[in-house]
């Protein structure tokens, strides 16, 4: 493949990429949301698959196959297990309107290449748009963190952002070590245990979720 | 001899942590414990030794540089105070139920792999390396914060987990746009290791340098523990068990000051010191400020250790962002007082805390009376936290004052001593209440336990000594440790 198409299929998997996260901020079911997040993560292999043709670098195989084995289906089914498992009546709860996180969330892209366009020769370092679409998906995962009140959605913003980083890394012209991105997916799945137990214990106790708690203050 | 040590560090905590499975007693684990820290304190030295007369180590990804070893001190000498410390303080909160006897194993295999995972992030060279690790320390921290299993300890470790984890994956980002302006100069190979990219630093692209270094303090800020992202640290400080109240404060958000240091270098060199110092600037006078008025108000104990340790924190970003080779060395030997002093006024209120059943301020009344040598060093401690001569902290903000005098940063000298003044009155006020007066009816009679006082012992010795001198082989480890960021 030559460069150009390369750059136009990562400039395309980057544009699909927003439009998953769009869909993990519009949703009204957290299971919507669940869906959103594992078909971005598809998008992330594919890009690693595309990449790794593109460079020859076959590290970049691995990590395309760990990330569909790991956060494309693993992690998505364990969140419909948890969801299935506590039986969530609540939907998603915002914090604030779902229009308004929506209109804050184009500012956020807006910015995001706003920014990275004012870089200039540092983008040849990086394969396309996978430099502003990084940006965006690691804020806009912040931006779902904040302003849910559920542990799962939480969750998801939480993979949603690391979808981000992972996109960046890929694109980097060298790639990342393969050691390195191994373990950050090992720590990735261990926070994910240690969160869910974190999760099943309090609704075992007090039947609350345990982002909604708030009795600590000043 | 002194690489394989580099190596055998991170492992000792690891082969404690397995060997620890095995028993279920709480005698055999406590010795085990203990045992192992002070292998770790007694290699740690011999390392020191090594670093002293044959200049930096390294093998793989892990290296040791003057810089790592003020912090890698640190922390073993931490571990030691928490091990002993442990012993008396387990006995009590078994006791009284606090902890199950059962399930003492996993606390122990927690803890200590907790302290290899800190061990890692001081060694780390690879930056990729230093953030698994730093994330490996949020994971079994978490676990810890909520170790009692109420739900208030669960409260506070979601809030930990989700905020450091969110907080450090901007980290990585800092770390993935270093590597891309890395790779671009020099290749992918070696391009994640600290010590390559420094060598090549001044011709690393500045733009996105400058925006990799705002991903990083935002980033590792968090888990420092910096303001406006402190959010998690008072819940996780007053909720976890005062042992793991006493690492957090006390060494790992240090971790995450020395993970900011290491990126302050390659951005100085980048795109000039003035950057990333008016950012630290930024951030130390925002934690500072953030942090006073909650001292004043606090009517839990531990709290108010925990939003004092921002404010230290930002005193450090302080010296760090006014810079030059005075800032640099107090901020370096801030980080070492504060750790020490913190730790031991977490002792010293948790032994409080467990003779009252509260951690309330207005219950725990004339500690005096009943606990003479556990009141007189909370009180030793209150005294150095507050900036009292003759005690350690006093001397390292007095150089971070004068660095900021120096070099004309006039606006955040005053600013800054308002709030140490305001902080001083407010820490006195609240500590000599609880230390002299008449005893409530809630405070427990009993003797004061050996282990818990060996502990705090230990670290009030390191506090009144380097007070009163700081001895000419860690004066010569601070001076080179301060070259490396300065250059």
């Amino acid at each position: 493949m030559n460069p150009e198409t390369v750059q136009t299929i990562i400039d395309d998997l980057g544009a699909l990429l927003l439009f998953t996260m769009i869909l993990i901020i519009a949703a009204r079911q957290i299971s919507h949301a669940i869906h959103a997040v594992a078909a971005q993560s598809l998008l992330i292999a594919i890009a690693g698959a595309v990449l790794a043709t593109a460079t020859g670098n076959e590290d970049l195989w691995v990590i395309a196959g760990v990330t569909l084995a790991i956060k494309a289906i693993v992690l998505p089914w364990v969140l419909h297990w948890v969801v299935r498992r506590l039986n969530v009546r609540r939907e998603i709860e915002p914090v604030i309107a779902i229009s308004a996180t929506l209109a804050l969330a184009v500012g956020v892209v807006v910015m995001s290449f706003h920014l990275s366009a004012s870089l200039g020769p540092v983008r040849q370092a990086i394969t396309g748009n996978a430099l502003p679409v990084g940006i965006a998906l690691t804020l806009l995962g912040v931006l779902v963190m904040a302003t849910r009140k559920t542990a799962l959605t939480q969750m998801v913003g939480l993979f949603a952002s690391e979808n981000g980083i992972f996109f960046t890394a890929m694109a980097v012209t060298q790639g990342m070590p393969l050691i390195i991105e191994i373990g950050v997916i090992l720590d990735v799945i261990l926070a994910a245990l240690v969160m869910t137990i974190m999760v099943l214990r309090v609704r075992s106790t007090v039947d609350a979720d345990i982002a909604d708690l708030d009795r600590l203050r000043g | 001899m002194a690489q394989m040590l580099l190596w055998v560090l991170p492992l000792v905590p690891t082969v404690t942590a397995l060997l620890m499975l095995t028993t279920r007693d709480r005698r055999i684990l406590s010795v085990i414990d203990v045992g192992s820290s002070a292998v770790l304190f007694a290699l740690t030295l011999v390392l020191a030794r090594e670093v002293a007369t044959g200049g930096p180590q390294a093998l793989g990804v892990l290296r040791v540089d003057d810089l790592g070893l003020v912090f890698l001190l640190l922390l073993v000498i931490l571990t030691l105070a928490v091990s002993i410390y442990t012993v008396g303080w387990l006995r009590q909160a078994v006791e009284v139920g606090n902890m199950k006897a059962e399930s003492l194993r996993s606390y122990f295999v927690l803890m200590h792999a907790f302290v290899a995972t800190m061990v890692v992030t001081v060694l780390a060279d690879n930056l990729g390396v230093l953030w698994i690790a730093m994330e490996g320390t949020t994971i079994t921290s978490a676990v810890l914060i909520g170790y009692h299993g109420h739900q208030h300890g669960l409260e506070a470790a979601w809030k930990y987990i989700i905020v450091t984890t969110i907080g450090i994956s901007f980290g990585l980002f800092g770390t993935v746009l270093v590597y891309a302006a890395a790779t671009d100069v020099m290749g992918g190979a070696g391009a994640m290791s600290w010590s390559a990219i420094m060598k090549v630093a001044p011709m690393l692209d500045p733009g996105i340098v400058r925006i990799g270094f705002i991903f990083v303090m935002v980033g590792y800020g968090t888990k420092a523990g910096l303001a406006p992202m402190h959010l998690w640290l008072p819940d996780a400080h007053s909720q976890a068990p005062t042992p793991v109240s006493a690492l957090l404060s006390g060494i790992l958000i240090k971790c995450a000051l020395l993970a900011i240091i290491r990126f302050q270098t390659i951005a100085s060199a980048a795109c000039g010191p003035a950057f990333p110092a008016e950012v630290l600037l930024v951030f130390g006078l925002t934690s500072v400020v953030v942090a006073t008025p909650f001292i004043l108000v606090q009517q839990d104990i531990k709290r108010l250790l925990g939003y004092h340790s921002i404010e230290h924190v930002g005193i450090v970003a302080l010296g760090l962002g006014f810079g030059g080779s005075v800032g640099t060395y107090g901020a370096l030997l801030h980080v070492v007082n504060h750790g020490i002093t913190k730790a031991l006024a977490f002792f010293a209120a948790g032994t409080a805390i467990a003779r009252y059943g509260s951690r309330d301020i207005h219950v725990i009344r004339g500690l005096l009376a009943v606990a003479p040598i556990g009141a007189t060093l909370l009180m030793l401690a209150a005294l150095s936290l507050a900036g009292m001569a003759p005690f350690s902290i006093f001397v390292s903000e007095l150089m971070v004052l004068r660095a900021g005098i120096g070099h004309g940063h006039w606006v955040a000298i005053a600013i800054f001593l308002v709030m140490v003044v305001v902080i001083f009155a407010g820490l006195l006020h609240h500590v000599g209440a609880m230390v002299f007066g008449e005893p409530t009816a809630a405070a427990g009679r009993e003797v004061e336990a050996w282990s818990p006082l060996l502990g705090m012992l230990l670290l009030a010795a390191i506090m009144v000594l380097l007070g009163l001198t700081i001895p000419a082989s860690f004066d010569g480890l601070l001076e080179r440790a301060t070259e490396v960021v300065v250059g």
